[in-house]
């Protein structure tokens, strides 16, 4: 079906997602740029700046977008990211039934 | 069989048999709104094509003003304006001059600024009319002034601030005074009339009857405040704290739009109402032999057709998309074509090209058509690898002209460089304070911003009314 | 040329010519036409006759042949495309080879687009007569071969048309596949909240018959899936389809656990983007089938990467499986039903009306959404900017129809479906202050003035004018329409809650591509051209493909149902029989003549001619060849006898139309499905062109060789159409390139020779475009005018040696 969707749908704000809080433990970093390759949202860039290893890690450019689908957890060698729900907002989305 | 007709030609009876009468010409007609819809193009076109020979002492004829707004939504793409001219230049022919001595007479009683609107709007010499003919609607069209009262006493206190006097303004004022408000109308410039001054050459509108309609204006006792820019001059909130009841901003859209590409500030780029401007003001302006227009608006069709005048050799105007997009007055097209200004369509500058300071060309990206965009008309989308190479002596830059907003105030909302009003009563977001003409719609023509200047008065007064009875209760 | 044994007999030819009432009588002069044509060779009986194509006309040629010993039939009358197949039928019952009967066109090609010169309509007429007269007494006796018919059914679309006629045929025992590209079927009807005249509710009535397709063990349904290519020909399609994976097993209990974690939130297509729905998804209720899908678009897992398990875990079933692969099937079926249905208008173009500028302006399929009380509001009828219930609501009709600036034609459903949606807002808030702003109220069906009668009762307000602009007061989001109230010639100023536009129904994004897998014809508006307007509504023009539902042209439900059957039955019709005859117009090969080039076999777009080299053969598959001609067009030396359109037949044609006043001729070239039927066309709609054209009837363009061309320049015609489908919709696939080809190769011969070479010109027109043929020949009216008799002179001894 074809038509141009533009609208806001009526029911995005009670079947919104929960929002995502992104912790990178940039010392642990290693530099290795998997969380940004393979983030499906494209959440993450490299940063400017050094950690004590000497690398560049992750930083996020916009976290609102973010899925919390947990992959950069997954692949991170160094257990240097995690993603954890943003605590105090609406999070009605998932208990919704029809 | 009165349908089988020969003055109107075949083609234009066989597109118009598909009239479904949906009424969206009337609807969208300032004219039928000025005269209550005694002018309705709709029932008028159905006339003709019933009976094209009756129709030609109509009157009706004549009250077209040009706006082409009927054609810009008709479902059916009809052109009214250009049948109607088919069957004025017959009864031109014919002798039959009926039509248009009653048309005059309803303008002379209905129409504000009438004879400017005779120049600009109504363009009876398109129909091959006689110049004395022409004199004599003239004529009659002035004795409005002497048939009115000469100067009306206030028979209200509160006092009315319009700021700018073009069409809108000037419309404003008459009726405003008319009603009996003291009105004080601000002028940036040294003399009044807005873009009917700064923008319409001598010979669409003598200077004449423009200074006439003014003097006339005083008369009425509304106060001219010219070489005051508010803003600048005097501050938007000090009207507003200290005399003024309400605010009638119309200011029009003189703030021309730049390219933004590179070469821009070269010498020999010119904007299009300074260019106007200047020429107007009679000031020499030295074009050269090749002239480039960017733009398809009104504008630019008059920059092109004045820079022909002003001794161009060649004039060409370089419009992004294809003859059915373009915004100018068809009529006018027509009219610039026949003068020698050529148009190239699908192009687009992509960088203006220069010799120690001056212009020598410009660099142009052939266009596609693609999706519509917001305006809803196609998008223009440059070709890659399409350029190429077209000299010129001078660039007349006419993209299109936004108004002047920043003296406002925050809480008048605007948007893209128009003021922001509900469409039915001219109020914009702050109270007391209406807009109208060009600063609302963007560049459009005389007539329309006749009417927002009629509404804003019908509004104000309103307004005011409204206001003096709460405070009267109040005490 | 080939001396063909087969006509041993001396040729004695009957010659029928038809009034058709006042049709070709009123302009033709028939008794003229029919004494013309008793003074041509070989011809024994010449007659008119008012009408020759009823019994009485039949009958009479069926004496004639067996009391005259005829044994050749021309019929002067009709587009051969019409009445054809009913005269060859006559003369089989009498006895006569039907392949030795053959029409001229002085209807359609003469009397109705030469309406107003009688003198020149006569004189084409007995050249039309004369050519047909020379062509016939070549004509050689066919026996026709039989192939047999797959019975299982194609239906693409699974709308309710689609549905209709897949379980219709079904239900009669043949195999269906129904082929539908969304992940349900349902189509819009599926969206839609009641039904007119009766309101009933529409997923109420249509979720048994989707069910019934799920389950009917005759009906393979293939949902997600397109088509892809389509080869073959009436009674042996062979389709490929592509089955996209739903990533979702049948397992799938459809519990919404998988929906429920995911963590992709988008608008939901299904509700027009007033509700959202995850990147795991059924996209309603009542879906068939009811497994999920997985929108690989949106979600998570890329190719090749799982980002994402959150579904795989909720579902206990462990029915998502992403390893799923897209699948090619390739179904061979005997008939195809085409039900692909139609796109709503998207009314943004409108700037006036302000769609998607202003959030109370609704088009009326969200409308539909929105009452439904499976719907993103529960069925309460709430404007998007605040979602109260609007106190007063707008209607505007013919947003896109009936306009130059959306569709020219009118979309037929929105007027009752305005009715049905204000009675639904009457039924349930009374109290809505309702206008309908219209130009014409068309409630032309069973039961539908009752309803229009019931709407205005409940106090909807019609007023006939539509709104010239829809404007937004900022602060309350209410909008103002104004307008003329046309009846009382006074503008209105009407200040509404919401605004809901009934927008238009246009031709689906689809059909330019179903378009070119059947070679189907699309009218100007751009739906599908029907076989026959009046007598095979429901036949496309390519045998064994059929039209049902809005992809033909815009309907209501009851139509498209009906129509629907009606296809299941013509397709049924088809597959009872069993068997189909292939028309006898391949080609024999003439093995004395043959060098053995193989060029015949390199333009066949079939594949249908072998080439043995060693053994110097050159065989035809004749179930495989469909006919066009090409190979006989190509080959040099005469070595392919194209039945009934011989090389010989061809030119005698040429010969009889050029006897005279060629130079003022137009000989065009014309294929049977495109350019021919256009013609046809421009007579059924009465378009007048000169009548200086004389029209030659090929089955597809590649058939005309060159020498055709060359002959008729040689003869001194004064120019040359050749015409055919346009690119990429030949009905022989891509015969129409080697059309091409050769007319560029004639042109820089043309070139060469010093011949003008706008004498010769090419033209694309489909079956609709019966005005671009009329505009084409009243174009070379210029080169034929400025020709002089010594160019005529230069082409004739130019072309001539060869």
């Amino acid at each position: 079906m074809p038509q141009k969707l533009w609208r806001e749908p009526l029911d995005a704000q009670k079947t919104k997602l929960p929002k995502a809080e992104i912790c990178i433990i940039t010392d642990l970093c290693k530099g290795c740029g998997f969380c940004i390759e393979f983030c499906p949202k494209n959440v993450l860039e490299q940063s400017e700046q050094l950690n004590k290893k000497g690398k560049h890690p992750p930083e996020v450019t916009d976290e609102s977008s973010c899925a919390l689908c947990g992959f950069c957890t997954a692949i991170c060698p160094e257990f240097a990211i995690f993603v954890v729900e943003k605590k105090g907002e609406n999070n009605v989305g998932n208990e919704e039934k029809e | 069989m009165r349908l089988e007709s020969t003055l109107i030609p075949k083609k234009i009876r066989e597109s118009a048999k598909y009239c479904h009468e949906c009424g969206i010409c009337t609807a969208s007609c300032p004219m039928a709104e000025l005269l209550f819809t005694q002018y309705n193009p709709r029932s008028l076109l159905q006339a003709i094509f019933i009976d094209p020979e009756k129709m030609l002492v109509e009157d009706s004829l004549w009250l077209c003003a040009w706006c082409y707004k009927c054609f810009n939504r008709c479902p059916q793409g009809l052109k009214p304006p250009e049948i109607f001219q088919l069957l004025k230049t017959k009864a031109v022919k014919r002798g039959l001059f009926k039509g248009f001595k009653e048309a005059v007479k309803k303008i002379r009683n209905s129409i504000p600024l009438p004879v400017i609107c005779l120049y600009t709007c109504f363009h009876p010499e398109r129909a091959e009319m006689d110049s004395k003919l022409f004199a004599e609607a003239l004529e009659e069209l002035n004795t409005r002034r002497k048939l009115k009262k000469r100067k009306k006493t206030a028979i209200h206190k509160e006092k009315v601030a319009v700021i700018g006097s073009g069409p809108a303004g000037l419309t404003a004022a008459f009726d405003l005074a008319e009603m009996g408000y003291p009105v004080t109308m601000f002028e940036a410039l040294n003399e009044a009339g807005g873009m009917l001054r700064k923008g319409m050459p001598e010979y669409r509108l003598p200077r004449k009857a423009l200074r006439d309609e003014i003097r006339y204006l005083k008369t009425l006792g509304v106060k001219i405040k010219t070489k005051t820019r508010v803003g600048k001059d005097v501050s938007f909130n000090d009207l507003w704290r200290n005399e003024f009841k309400a605010l009638f901003i119309a200011v029009g859209a003189h703030k021309s739009r730049e390219l933004g590409i590179e070469g821009e500030g070269l010498e020999g780029v010119v904007d299009a109402l300074d260019f106007l401007w200047k020429v107007n003001m009679k000031r020499e302006v030295n074009l050269g032999y090749k002239v480039g227009v960017v733009g398809g608006g009104n504008v630019a069709i008059d920059a092109a057709r004045i820079a022909l005048h002003q001794g161009a050799k060649e004039v060409m105007i370089l419009y992004r998309r294809s003859r059915e997009e373009m915004p100018a007055n068809p009529w006018e097209i027509i009219e610039a074509e026949k003068e020698g200004v050529s148009i190239e369509f699908l192009v687009v500058p992509k960088k203006i090209m220069g010799q120690k300071g001056r212009i020598t060309g410009v660099e142009c990206f052939k266009t596609q058509l693609g999706e519509p965009d917001e305006t809803g008309r196609r998008r223009p989308i440059p070709v890659p690898g399409s350029e190429f190479f077209l000299e010129f002596d001078t660039i007349i830059v006419a993209i299109g002209e936004i108004a002047e907003t920043t003296f406002l105030p925050a809480e008048v909302e605007t948007y893209k460089g128009k003021i922001l009003v509900d469409p039915i009563n001219m109020k914009t977001s702050m109270k007391g304070v209406f807009a109208g003409g060009d600063a609302v719609t963007g560049p459009a023509t005389v007539i329309e911003a006749i009417l927002a200047g009629k509404k804003a008065a019908f509004s104000i007064d309103q307004y005011l009314t409204e206001t003096k009875n709460r405070e009267d209760t109040a005490w | 040329m080939v001396d063909r044994e087969s006509s041993k007999e001396e040729p004695r030819i009957g010659v029928y010519i038809c009034h058709c009432g006042l049709n070709i009588a009123g302009t033709v002069d028939v008794e003229e036409v029919t004494r013309f044509a008793s003074t041509l060779p070989n011809v024994i009986i010449s007659k008119d006759n008012r009408y020759t194509c009823s019994d009485q006309g039949q009958q009479l040629i069926k004496n004639d042949i067996k009391e005259n010993n005829l044994n050749r039939i021309v019929v002067a009358s009709c587009s051969p495309r019409l009445h054809e197949p009913t005269f060859r039928k006559a003369c089989e019952e009498a006895g006569l080879n039907k392949y030795l009967f053959e029409m001229a066109n002085i209807r359609e090609h003469c009397s109705w687009v030469h309406l107003n010169d009688k003198i020149e309509a006569t004189q084409k007429a007995k050249d039309l007569v004369k050519a047909a007269v020379a062509k016939v007494a070549l004509l050689e006796p066919a026996i026709e071969a039989e192939v047999p018919i797959t019975r299982k059914t194609l239906v693409i679309g699974g709308g309710i048309a689609g549905i209709q006629a897949a379980l219709d045929l079904a239900d009669t025992g043949y195999e269906v596949y129904l082929v539908e590209r969304e992940a349900s079927i349902g189509g819009r009807m599926a969206q839609i909240d009641k039904t007119f005249p009766t309101m009933d509710c529409s997923i109420c009535i249509l979720a048994p018959k989707m069910s019934d397709v799920g389950h009917h063990p005759n009906i393979t349904l293939l949902t997600n899936s397109e088509v892809k290519e389509v080869r073959g020909y009436i009674g042996n399609f062979k389709v490929k389809v592509l089955k996209k994976p739903r990533y979702v097993t049948d397992d799938c209990s459809a519990c919404n656990e998988c929906s429920e974690v995911c963590p992709v939130n988008i608008p939901n297509e299904f509700d027009v983007g007033l509700a959202t729905r995850r990147a795991i998804y059924t996209p309603f209720a009542q879906a068939v089938p009811s497994t999920y899908v997985v929108d690989k678009e949106v979600c998570l897992n890329k190719e090749g990467i799982m980002a994402c398990d959150k579904c795989i875990i909720a579902c206990e079933r462990q029915a998502i499986n992403f390893d799923m692969e897209p699948e090619t099937l390739e179904l061979e079926v005997g008939t195809i039903i085409v039900a692909t249905g139609a796109d709503v208008y998207d009314p943004s173009a409108l700037l006036n009306y302000g769609y998607t500028r202003y959030l109370n302006v609704i088009t009326s399929l969200e409308f539909e959404r929105l009452i439904n009380a499976g719907g993103p509001s529960g069925g309460s009828l709430i404007r998007p900017s605040d979602m109260k219930i609007p106190e007063s609501v707008a209607f505007i009709q013919c947003v896109g129809s009936r306009s130059e600036k959306g569709n020219p034609y009118c979309s037929n459903v929105c007027c009752m479906n305005t009715i049905k949606d204000s009675l639904l807002i009457k039924e349930h808030w009374p109290r809505v202050q309702i206008y309908v702003f219209y130009v014409d109220m068309r409630t032309f069906g069973k039961g539908f003035e009752d309803l229009y009668r019931r709407a205005k009762e409940k106090g909807v307000i019609f007023i006939r004018g539509l709104p010239a602009e829809v404007v937004e007061e900022r602060k309350t989001r209410n909008l103002w329409l104004t307008g003329e109230n046309t009846l009382q010639n006074k503008l209105y100023k009407v200040n509404v809650d919401m605004v809901i536009l009934s927008v238009g129904i246009q031709p689906c994004q689809d059909s330019e591509a179903i378009q070119r897998f059947f070679t189907l014809s699309r009218t100007n508006d751009g739906f599908f051209m029907e076989a026959h307007p009046k007598l095979r509504p429901v036949d496309a023009p390519t045998g064994g493909v059929f039209l049902a539902g809005c992809a033909e042209s815009p309907k209501d439900i009851k139509d498209s149902v009906t129509q629907a059957s009606a296809a299941a039955a013509r397709a049924g019709i088809l597959m009872a029989q069993g068997k189909v005859t292939v028309e006898a117009i391949t080609p024999k090969p003439i093995p004395e003549n043959c060098r053995v080039c193989g060029l015949c076999a390199q333009v066949c777009p079939y594949n249908a001619i072998i080439v043995d080299k060693e053994n110097k053969l050159v065989e035809v598959i004749e179930a495989a060849c469909a006919g066009c001609g090409t190979c006989g067009a190509e080959c040099q030396f005469g070595a392919l006898h194209m039945r009934h359109f011989t090389d010989d037949q061809i030119m005698t044609q040429i010969d009889a139309l050029t006897e005279d006043d060629a130079s003022k001729k137009i000989i065009a070239f014309c294929c049977n499905w495109c350019a021919y039927a256009g013609a046809d066309f421009a007579g059924v709609s009465r378009i007048q062109y000169p009548p200086n054209v004389r029209i030659i009837r090929t089955m597809c363009s590649g058939r005309i060789s060159s020498k055709f061309i060359e002959h008729a320049l040689s003869r001194g015609a004064g120019a040359v159409l050749v015409a055919g489908c346009h690119p990429g919709d030949c009905h022989y696939i891509g015969a129409n390139y080697q059309t091409k080809k050769r007319v560029e190769r004639l042109w820089k011969k043309m070139e060469r020779l010093g011949v003008n070479k706008s004498r010769l010109q090419l033209l694309w027109a489909s079956a609709a475009e019966g005005e671009r043929i009329a505009s084409k020949i009243n174009e070379m009216q210029v080169t034929l005018k400025g020709l002089t008799t010594k160019e005529v002179e230069k082409a004739r001894e130019a072309f001539s040696d060869n």
